[in-house]
């Protein structure tokens, strides 16, 4: 069996509302390996983007154990985990977040902070390359305006595969989306995960849950494994 | 040092697109700060062409700063000393002045003494070699007193004396017999209004002397002067004549700073027991006082202006960043740190400020070409003159204060945004 990418053990987040504090997430453990997909599912309000939002560094654990790649980030500064960002994780949301003034090219090359420090040349390439894997090479040139919503959000996509990032969180990417275009948005990130990538899916969706390798099941706070039925 | 300058060209691209991707705000925000840095700029235009102003004059009368200015007591051995010691070198020049009458003969001349043309100071009267002085009588004449001014080399290195017309001394050239006037304002005016022969009577010469006048020059002078070679006056006159205490000769050596003329000629001065006074030209120093209280006074009413602008400024920046909230959640999901997004925010509003600085410099510039053209032959001031650099630099740096000030808070705000936003949105 391969590296674990991820390794949570007792992850608690306590959110502080305006009234008292609520425990969001009360011991959450997950482990997610090399090319491994799993889908996280639950009723509203039962804190995935919470979850995602602790595994992608946008927020720190109360408590708890974070292994990436084998090493200890459970406490990190904000420099730190801002480059950790960039060069694991890659991350997808409900709305597509493209900046409207930009074509799709330069809205995957927004990715790219501060060039990586690559040639103009290579920095190219590299977006083309994320465009043309989720099948939208050709609209490189076009602004958000013009696209419909599936393609808008396969630029999201391949502004978060631009990196080769070894984890991609996807937050309901489907949820704006129709089914036809929500199934072609599923198999850009499935062929991500073809490459070793880790895929993490937070979706209401059982068809596109029941595609990912595992599916959890996060309520009162923690995860569970659903047993394929 | 890599890492900065990539994060420089990051903040400075990704700020340019913001500007161009609203193109409408960046202009509000322009027009909020202009009055502000053009306020800056006028301001130190005007100093800057006062000061000028001020400065290329005294330049004229004490010479440019820093020149060294040995006087002496006119004194025949040391005008000879001086004479001998700095000819042909054009670090250090020695002017020697005697008083001279040009016209007929015989007659009072319409200036007695020298005085400026237009006031009339009575007669007076000439004192000779001897020590006896003598009321000048004579009926009044057509004829004009200045003060001749013999130069051993070019005193514009010293005295940056403006050509009116015609030709200034030409130094390099074999003396010539008939010695070459070359005539101050005032003492062109008084040739202008009276008809004179050019008959040169010189207190102590030898002979009459035919002059020729070559042109005129503005050296700032009140008093009427001509300027003339010392070797081409010194068919008639020696320069020990030049230097006659009794004809009132003045007697005035400028040097470039350190040279090793200065330590020669005192020597040898001190030497011959001439008491000298050396002193430093420092017009700057002198003036400045004067000036900076007034520019004080102006940039405060400038900077003021320029608040209000700084707070156009801030006020767009915010509002931008409010709308830009997703933006920059999503930039820091990417990995942006939160430096790279302030730098972002900040490069915004510094071009603003520059493109404004570049508006306002450009307004000035023009309205001067304008003003310049409209009254500069009434207003000496303005006749011909060039944008300083000076306010073009104020200009630059109100600009870029006011991008800091105006985009530092709003640069926070950026900072601060939360990355979860992206995922509540
Ligand atoms: N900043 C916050 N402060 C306090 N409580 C918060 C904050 N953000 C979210 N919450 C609460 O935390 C809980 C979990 O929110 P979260 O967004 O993680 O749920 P979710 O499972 O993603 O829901 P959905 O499926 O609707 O997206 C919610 O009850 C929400 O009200
Ligand atoms: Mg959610």
């Amino acid at each position: 069996m391969s590296e674990p990418l991820i390794e949570l053990t007792g992850i608690t987040k306590v959110l502080k509302g305006q009234s008292e504090p609520r425990t969001i997430l009360d011991g959450v453990d997950l482990t997610v390996r090399e090319g491994e997909s799993v889908a996280v599912v639950g009723r509203s309000g039962s804190g995935k983007s919470t979850l995602l939002s602790v595994v992608g560094l946008f927020d720190r654990p109360d408590a708890g154990r974070y292994l990436l790649a084998g090493q200890d980030i459970s406490r990190l500064r904000e420099r730190r985990a801002a480059k950790l960002r960039s060069s694991h994780f890659g991350f997808v949301f409900q709305r597509f977040f493209l900046l409207k003034h930009l074509t799709a090219a330069q809205n995957v090359a927004m990715a790219l902070v501060n060039g990586q420090g690559w040639p103009r040349r290579e920095r190219r390439r590299r977006v083309l390359a994320a465009l043309d894997q989720v099948g939208i090479a050709h609209l490189a040139k076009n602004r958000p305006a013009k696209m419909s919503g599936g393609e808008q959000q396969r630029v999201a996509i391949a502004r978060a595969l631009v990196r080769n990032p070894r984890v991609l969180l996807a937050d309901e990417p489907t949820g704006a989306l129709d089914t036809e275009t929500g199934t072609l948005v599923i198999d850009a990130l499935l062929g991500a995960t073809e490459n070793g990538c880790g895929l993490i899916l937070v979706t209401h969706d059982r068809d596109h849950a029941a595609r990912m390798g595992r599916i959890l099941d996060l309520a009162d706070g923690v995860l569970t494994e659903r047993v394929p039925a | 040092m890599m890492r900065l300058s990539g994060r420089l060209r990051s903040s400075l691209i990704i700020g340019l697109q913001g500007i161009r991707a609203r193109k409408l705000r960046t202009l509000l925000s322009m027009v909020s700060l202009f009055l502000g840095v053009l306020a800056v700029v006028v301001v130190q235009a005007g100093a800057s062409i006062a000061e000028r102003a001020l400065m290329s004059d005294l330049e004229l009368t004490n010479g440019i700063d820093g020149t060294r200015v040995l006087d002496m007591p006119p004194n025949p051995q040391a005008a000879d000393i001086v004479v001998s010691t700095i000819a042909g070198r054009s670090d250090a020049v020695a002017s020697m002045a005697a008083s001279a009458i040009i016209g007929e003969p015989g007659v009072q001349p319409v200036n007695p003494g020298g005085s400026p043309m237009d006031e009339n100071w009575g007669s007076s009267s000439i004192c000779y070699p001897d020590g006896h002085c003598e009321e000048q009588g004579g009926p009044k004449g057509e004829a004009v007193e200045l003060r001749l001014t013999a130069l051993t080399g070019d005193i514009r290195a010293f005295r940056p004396f403006r050509l009116q017309s015609g030709r200034w001394l030409d130094f390099t050239t074999m003396p010539a017999l008939a010695p070459r006037l070359v005539l101050n304002r005032e003492a062109a005016k008084g040739f202008e209004e009276h008809h004179v022969p050019a008959e040169m009577r010189v207190g102590g010469a030898v002979h009459d002397v035919t002059p020729q006048f070559i042109g005129v020059v503005d050296d700032g002078d009140p008093q009427p002067r001509a300027y003339v070679r010392v070797d081409e006056l010194a068919n008639w006159l020696p320069p020990g004549g030049l230097a006659d205490p009794n004809t009132g000769g003045e007697m005035r050596v400028m040097l470039a700073p350190s040279t090793p003329a200065e330590r020669v000629l005192t020597a040898k001065l001190r030497g011959a027991g001439v008491e000298t006074y050396l002193s430093t030209v420092d017009s700057r120093k002198e003036r400045g006082k004067e000036l900076s209280l007034m520019r004080l006074i102006f940039f405060s009413m400038a900077g003021l202006v320029l608040l209000i602008g700084v707070a156009g400024i801030l006020n767009v920046g915010l509002a931008t960043v409010g709308e830009r909230v997703e933006e920059f959640a999503l930039r820091r999901a990417v990995g942006t740190p939160r430096s790279l997004l302030a730098g972002i925010v900040l490069a915004e509003t510094l071009l603003t400020g520059l493109l404004t600085a570049a508006a306002a410099i450009a307004a000035s510039a023009a309205a001067l070409k304008v003003v310049s053209t409209l009254l500069g032959d009434s207003q000496p001031l303005l006749h011909d003159v060039q944008f300083p650099w000076e306010a073009g630099v104020a200009g630059i740096i109100a600009g870029l204060v006011a991008g800091i000030l105006g985009g530092f808070v709003p640069a926070l705000r950026a900072a601060g945004i939360p990355i979860a936003t992206v995922m509540r949105a």
